[in-house]
């Protein structure tokens, strides 16, 4: 995974009030990612940190095809962004953080042969696929509808449908959010032990936990501002912030607490 | 190839059937709806009659064809953008664009279940017209019927793509949508004989889809007229479907291009 030089500004709606003033100015645009660049080797897992409104799930949906960037290129699994989409959307699985884009009034099996369709499994291979994410996550109660299941759930649906097609790549926004202590130390290990170390997938995910960064990361990215304060594994942050021995935590304020860019 | 579009037919089954009194109810409106127009046939008439000649028919005939006409081929004209809404207010817009479907089936899928639904609605339309009020569809010709359908519902469908855009680009507020569907049926011959209206009505009606539509579909079904009979109105719909077809694709694609770029793909 290759990006280059990304800037995203969003430009705010016209505002009905504001015309009806005749005030045709629109106001200033938001700069929400600026200039990042990095390279992300295959089998590696990242995690992105940063304080809210640092521009971390703006950077995910970019990687996932969601939001075109205003400049710079996006390179993953060989192939552009903007050029090569679908071979991009069939490379990657996304789980966001508001689970709210499943189908309410059909069950949660219903839903998962649903997008499995839509990601070009046959009937046959959908079924046996659903059937061992099933298995893999614990799931007992397949056919209740969804919008009887509780957010943790939930959550487990979002992540097997972002696994539905075996993809390569798995981009997360913040995947423990909505779960229990008991829930999230069990998909923080099943992230760990069978998506990193046994599937080698490349993992990108934004947390504000940094035990969960540091439990199944191998690369770190602190985000503010849309700039990026640092890249690199503990170690290199360690040096960067010049905190030997020091926490993430501690090196995470160092770099990123209360600067305010002019 | 047809898994995507049968799979978003299978969701959306369940989840219209989860709604159990819908079904009954959309039949029960479409009785009333054409006893309406039965009784207005009943008080009015013979006044139409001079309007109606060529079709070889009496209003009530006339508007209750037209009527199950237009309820089929404005599926076209509602259900892109009606769909497109619903998907982005339920949230699941986002998730089925990130899988690798392309745009054309994603389109052609959303507005799939309206269409089978339309398709009994308009079954239910020619029964009681048979059945309930002894209308002789015998003269029906049944090829440029399925020409006229099948370039109407092209038409209509760009239509409703455009009008789709407008949804995808604003969110709320369709003033292209409520401007098609509410002249169209105004002006378009669907409820009246466009004959009915002024000369310059009647001029303005003729840049619109449905009037020679609703006029090929009468001649069609009541006088059997045979696709040289209709070669003017097939004529206009071709263009139609030919011009807009295209267009409104692009225009779509555009939009999501726009509403990725604004990041705006599942605001709503």
């Amino acid at each position: 995974m290759e990006v280059k030089d990304v800037t995203k500004d969003f430009i705010p709606a016209f505002s009905f009030t504001e015309l009806l003033k005749f005030n045709f100015k629109r106001a200033s645009t938001t700069r929400a990612i600026d200039g990042l660049s990095f390279t992300l080797n295959k089998g590696s897992s990242l995690a992105i940190l940063g304080p809210n409104g640092a521009g971390k799930t703006t950077l995910l949906k970019i990687l996932s095809t969601l939001i075109l960037p205003d400049k710079g290129s996006v390179k993953i699994n060989g192939s552009y962004l903007d050029v090569q989409d679908e071979k991009i959307k069939a490379s990657i699985g996304f789980a966001g953080a508001a689970e709210r884009s499943f189908y309410w009034r059909l069950t949660g099996r219903q839903n998962l042969e649903f997008f499995s369709a839509m990601y070009g499994l046959d009937k046959a291979a959908a079924s046996s696929r659903i059937c061992a994410l099933f298995k893999l996550f614990g799931v007992t109660y397949q056919d209740k509808r969804f919008d009887s299941y509780s957010a943790g759930m939930q959550q487990k649906f979002a992540l097997m449908r972002a696994l539905i097609h075996d993809p390569p790549i798995l981009l997360l926004d913040e995947p423990t959010k909505s779960l229990d202590y008991a829930s999230s130390l069990e998909l923080r290990s099943f992230i760990k032990e069978v998506l990193v170390k046994k599937q080698r997938k490349t993992l990108v995910f934004t947390t504000h936990q940094m035990d969960e960064a540091l439990g199944f990361a191998d690369m770190l990215m602190i985000l503010h501002y849309g700039r990026l304060f640092a890249y690199g594994t503990l170690e290199e942050l360690r040096r960067k912030a010049g905190m030997p021995g020091g926490s993430l935590g501690e090196i995470f304020i160092r770099l990123a607490g209360g600067s305010v860019p002019c | 190839m047809l898994r995507k579009p049968l799979a978003f037919l299978k969701k959306d089954f369940i989840t219209e059937s989860s709604y159990n009194l819908n079904f009954l109810f959309n039949f029960a409106g479409i009785l009333t709806s054409i006893l309406g127009y039965f009784f207005i046939n009943k008080l009015f008439g013979n006044r139409m009659v001079g309007h109606l000649e060529e079709f070889g028919v009496n209003y009530f005939s006339y508007v209750l064809l037209s009527m199950a006409f237009f309820g089929y081929v404005g599926v076209g004209l509602s259900s892109f953008s009606e769909h497109l809404r619903n998907e982005q207010v339920q949230g699941t817009l986002e998730a089925v664009l990130l899988t690798p479907t392309g745009i054309s089936t994603i389109l052609l899928s959303l507005s799939l279940w309206n269409l089978v639904l339309a398709t009994v609605d308009m079954a239910v339309y020619i029964l009681f017209a048979i059945f309930l009020f002894k209308i002789n569809f015998s003269n029906v010709n049944i090829i440029s019927t399925i020409v006229v359908f099948a370039l109407t519902i092209i038409s209509f469908s760009s239509l409703g793509i455009l009008s789709a855009c407008f949804i995808m680009v604003f969110k709320r507020g369709n003033p292209f949508g409520w401007l098609v569907a509410s002249l169209e049926g105004l002006i378009g011959g669907v409820y009246f004989p466009i004959t009915v209206l002024p000369g310059w009505v009647q001029l303005l009606a003729k840049f619109f889809p449905i009037t020679h539509a609703i006029r090929a579909i009468e001649l069609a079904v009541y006088r059997g007229y045979d696709l040289k009979q209709l070669s003017g109105e097939i004529l206009s719909l071709l263009i139609f479907s030919a011009v807009l077809a295209p267009l409104s694709l692009a225009a779509f694609k555009h939009s999501i291009k726009r509403a990725r770029r604004e990041g705006s793909l599942i605001q709503y």
